[in-house]
């Protein structure tokens, strides 16, 4: 809808105030740790000291004599059910060192932590392995009775003939490649608190999806759906990462035997620890190419540490070679992946899963290339960059399927794909080719490069969503969703776009999400999604409305609907715009409480595949004394479609920059070799960035207008953080001379490579 | 909560909290957070990491800018305490807060009530601070969103300096 563009009055593509933002600021905004229920306990879990062990027995009778304890369970005194394939509300086996053993319920916390502490569990020890490439061999001990691959067969995507495409090469660089496990560290702790009234339970919870926890609990407890309500309140940051964990069940089985709504909270600590973290990734990529810089294959093999369970790990396999596949033409790629159980914390997902990782790999083996050849990255990566009309080959998957999985064929255009337009604006703006060496100083310690690196991430269509708008007599209008805002801001984006299709107001329109009891299924918010999916939904449902304001007016204004014209909150007649109505006015005439439309749509295309691009340029100053790398300036050119709201859209790019910046730079959560311990769960040890670490960040978008997206649009969420890590280790490498095959590039690498 | 369950010693503590006088009695080893959010329902602090790490739980103390987290409730006796509820008068939101607000200076909002304690102990003592003075007092507290650039702008503009 490009033409929504041009209107003078036009939503799309103004900066209104975040949605619930006034709440935020005033500190009235609940989240799920801040809400009390009468009666409330509080809870409290045992963890695990052990990387891998069975549970003998536990005995409980200490703890439960202890005055105020009105609930303890284990794994031995409640249902077996599973939220998850690998996943049991409790389990028998411990795989982690922080792996949920029992939990307690009391009437308040001190009570319920002092009775974990008597607690008295009999452990049978097992080996542990916190090595995925050992887990997979052979003699490893089981971690789940399956095996240690945590997907049922490894990933191999294969596009050509990837031996024919090195056979025709010129040269093949290879190398292997390491990016190691860190949290999202959301600052709101997960928090759950579970209530049962005549056997229907209701959680509020941190959740990115209410709807799909719900059919979890469902199978887990063995109870119907509709026996379960879950809320998810305001949200304290996603990340991707909430839950994936045991956390609702936990909450609801204690409620469930204590009678009484419990309340728990994670610590800072277990959130590290026992929360999900991205996954430890080992990459060996190969790339074949001609001296006249074509690329002839691409060949990645991925080995990834799923750590103790599942969760979202066949994703994230998928995600980590989409750029191997996708990025750069080339007739012949190849991707496989095997994803391994292990001891370490359990990975989940993280902010764009696995793409990171692979871009890391990808991006820093292409400024070999480039550098190898004599060619600029910058034109190296203009000639090479996957165009509009994507890979070449031949389209495999049937004519009439959306395309909403990684597709591997070729012959499949892009909906849009402006990164060409992203290297050229990018490059300007950061003055690439005058790019700085020096600082004009003589102070010979200090080094300053410059990088760049481009990036591909498939984002918007996800699974079929519903929306639904509301409009009552009163006037006013709800846009209801099953979606979670996750902290980025989709409840202003799909106010917007709402408010747009009926004319009105940005302030007229209010939202209701994150509830099954009053929204229509939806999927979890994931996968750059909402703005795509649930904005088509919202599109769609409030055309439907529109239509029936318009009949309704009709019958009042005495015209012909096609005659009339809604916007600036008016109904008006076209040739005579003295006769009009508010939208208010109209809306009183209707004779029920309120009209809906519910709008489920499967998002996507046949045609097309929607992916969304950026180019990252960064200069950096490294100081050679202390191995410090300063970020000195950041340009991020992103093409996202019809941004829909630059302020947010603007906030988005810089926050999901300067969170990377920690995996390249700072962050890695540490699991001790010896011990499985995890060492570092807290933020200062964790060593996410403040703000004293926030660079120069300049955010350009580019002119692109999807034909698929709603309104234009493409996914945004995670693409800004794929590319950071690659970018950061070429401007290193351009500073020093010495290439990072792993992140984060810490003082004490930098230093170790400079003088050993 | 109540502080029965005799084996924790407890005390009786005068505060006050947004103007408002409270006598309360408490275990010894509760924090000032523990007591503002679980005792007197003030939410908007929140327990980010309850370690002195992440600031979300930012209060002024006697008009300074603490972690309510590494404050026993025992040491605010007699203080004076402004949580991020004690802001905005009558519904009417703060000039730094419509600041925060209209530069979109946070995401997920869980850091934000911390951000806005810090900043207006800065802006009290400082009304015109650098960007270097913005971060240095904002040093102390971590928005995971990162949305650190549009807080930066925030306090420019509620500084006047826009």
């Amino acid at each position: 809808m490009p033409g929504a563009l041009e209107m003078s009055e036009s939503l799309i593509g103004r900066s209104v105030n975040r949605h619930h933002f006034p709440e935020k600021l005033t500190g009235d905004a609940k989240y799920s740790a801040d809400l009390i229920m009468p009666g409330m306990l509080h809870a409290a879990i045992l963890r695990s000291p052990h990387p891998h062990a069975n549970i003998l027995s536990i005995d409980t009778s200490k703890a439960e004599k202890l005055a105020g304890v009105k609930a303890v369970i284990t794994p031995f005194n409640i249902p077996s059910g599973r939220l998850a394939v690998d996943l049991f509300i409790l389990d028998t086996r411990v795989r982690f060192v922080g792996d949920e053993v029992a939990a307690v319920a009391a009437v308040d916390p001190d009570i319920a932590r002092k009775a974990i502490d008597l607690l008295d569990v009999r452990y049978e020890i097992l080996p542990f392995i916190l090595d995925p490439d050992e887990a997979l061999s052979k003699d490893a001990i089981k971690i789940h009775e399956n095996g240690n691959l945590a997907i049922p067969e490894p990933i191999n995507l294969e596009r050509g003939d990837i031996e024919k495409g090195l056979i025709e090469a010129d040269e093949i660089f290879e190398d292997s490649y390491y990016i190691p496990a860190h949290s999202a560290a959301a600052l709101e702790p997960r928090a759950a608190l579970a209530y049962w009234d005549n056997g229907h339970l209701t959680i509020w919870k941190s959740t990115r999806g209410v709807h799909v926890e719900r059919i979890s609990l469902s199978n887990a407890l063995k109870i119907p759906t509709e026996n379960i309500r879950i809320v998810g309140p305001f949200l304290g940051g996603g990340f991707g990462n909430k839950d994936e964990t045991r956390l609702g069940a936990i909450s609801a089985v204690l409620a469930q035997k204590a009678d009484r709504p419990v309340r728990l909270e994670y610590s800072r600590e277990e959130e590290f620890v026992a929360g999900r973290t991205r996954h430890a990734s080992y990459i060996d990529l190969k790339i074949g190419f001609k001296l006249d810089g074509t690329i002839t294959a691409i060949h990645g093999v991925a080995t990834l540490n799923s750590g103790a369970y599942q969760a979202s790990t066949p994703q994230m396999s998928r995600r980590t070679g989409q750029c191997m596949l996708y990025l750069y033409s080339c007739p012949n790629v190849k991707y496989e992946s095997y994803p391994a159980y292990t001891n370490c914390p359990t990975a989940g997902s993280y902010r764009a899963l696995g793409a990171p990782q692979g871009h890391f790999a990808l991006e820093t083996l292409m400024d070999r290339v480039a550098e190898y050849l004599g060619i600029d990255p910058v034109e190296f990566r203009k000639k090479n960059h996957v165009k509009i009309e994507g890979q070449p080959g031949r389209r495999t998957s049937p004519d009439d399927q959306i395309i909403d999985s990684q597709p591997v064929e070729g012959g499949v255009p892009f909906s849009s794909n402006e990164l060409g337009q992203c290297l050229v604006k990018g490059a300007e703006a950061f003055d690439w080719v005058n790019r700085r060496k020096s600082n004009g100083s003589n102070d010979e310690s200090k080094k300053y490069g410059s990088g760049v690196a481009i990036m591909i991430y498939r984002g918007g269509p996800g699974y079929p969503t519903g929306a639904e708008v509301r409009v009552n007599k009163s006037g006013e209008i709800t846009v209801i969703c099953g979606l979670m805002d996750v902290g980025e801001g989709m409840t202003t984006v799909l106010s917007q776009m709402c408010a747009e299709v009926l004319g009105v107001e940005y302030a007229d329109v209010s939202t209701l999400f994150g509830d099954t009891e009053s929204t229509p299924d939806a999927p979890i918010t994931s996968g750059s999604t909402a703005t795509f999916s649930a904005g088509t939904a919202v599109i769609r449902a409030s055309t439907i409305i529109k239509d029936s304001l318009l009949a309704l007016a009709g019958t009042a204004l005495e015209s012909e609907i096609s005659d009339l014209v809604l916007e600036n909150g008016y109904i008006s007649v076209k040739t005579d715009p003295d006769r009009r109505m508010t939208v208010k006015e109209v809306a009183s005439l209707m004779t029920n409480d309120y009209i809906s439309s519910i709008s489920t749509v499967d998002p996507g295309s046949t045609e097309y595949i929607v992916n969304s691009f950026g180019a990252h340029f960064v200069n950096v100053e490294v100081d050679t004394y202390t191995g410090n790398v300063n970020i000195l300036k950041y340009v991020a050119a992103h093409d996202s479609g019809v941004i829909i709201n630059p302020q947010l859209s603007l906030n988005q790019v810089e926050g999901g920059i300067s969170q990377m910046l920690g995996l390249a730079l700072s962050e890695e959560l540490v699991t001790d070799r010896n011990t499985g311990v995890t060492l570092n769960g807290s933020y200062l040890e964790h060593k996410c960035p403040t703000i004293l670490d926030y660079p120069e960040i300049q955010v350009i978008f580019a002119d692109s207008v999807d034909p698929v997206g709603p309104m234009g649009a493409k996914a945004l969420g995670e693409v800004p953080s794929v590319g950071v890590g690659a970018a950061v280790a070429n401007a290193v490498y351009d500073a020093i001379g010495i290439r990072f095959n792993s992140l984060p590039i810490s003082p004490d690498k930098i230093i170790r490579a400079l003088y050993t | 909560m109540n502080t029965s369950l005799s084996e924790y010693p407890s005390s009786s503590v005068n505060l006050i909290v947004n103007e408002q006088a409270h006598q309360l009695s408490v275990r010894d080893h509760w924090t000032l957070l523990d007591v503002l959010r679980d005792v007197l329902e003030l939410t908007g602090s929140k327990r980010g990491c309850d370690r002195g790490e992440c600031g979300s739980c930012t209060v002024l103390l006697d008009g300074v800018p603490v972690y309510s987290c590494q404050i026993l409730a025992l040491q605010s006796q007699g203080k004076t305490v402004i949580t991020i509820e004690g802001l905005s008068q009558n519904g009417v939101m703060t000039a730094l807060q419509q600041a925060f607000l209209d530069n979109d200076g946070g995401q997920c909002g869980y850091c934000t009530p911390g951000f806005v304690i810090s900043s207006l102990a800065l802006l009290r003592d400082n009304p015109n601070p650098t960007d270097k003075e913005i971060c240095d007092a904002l040093s102390g507290n971590i928005c995971r969103c990162n949305a650190y650039g549009r807080i930066i702008e925030s306090v420019r503009s509620a500084s006047g300096r826009n």
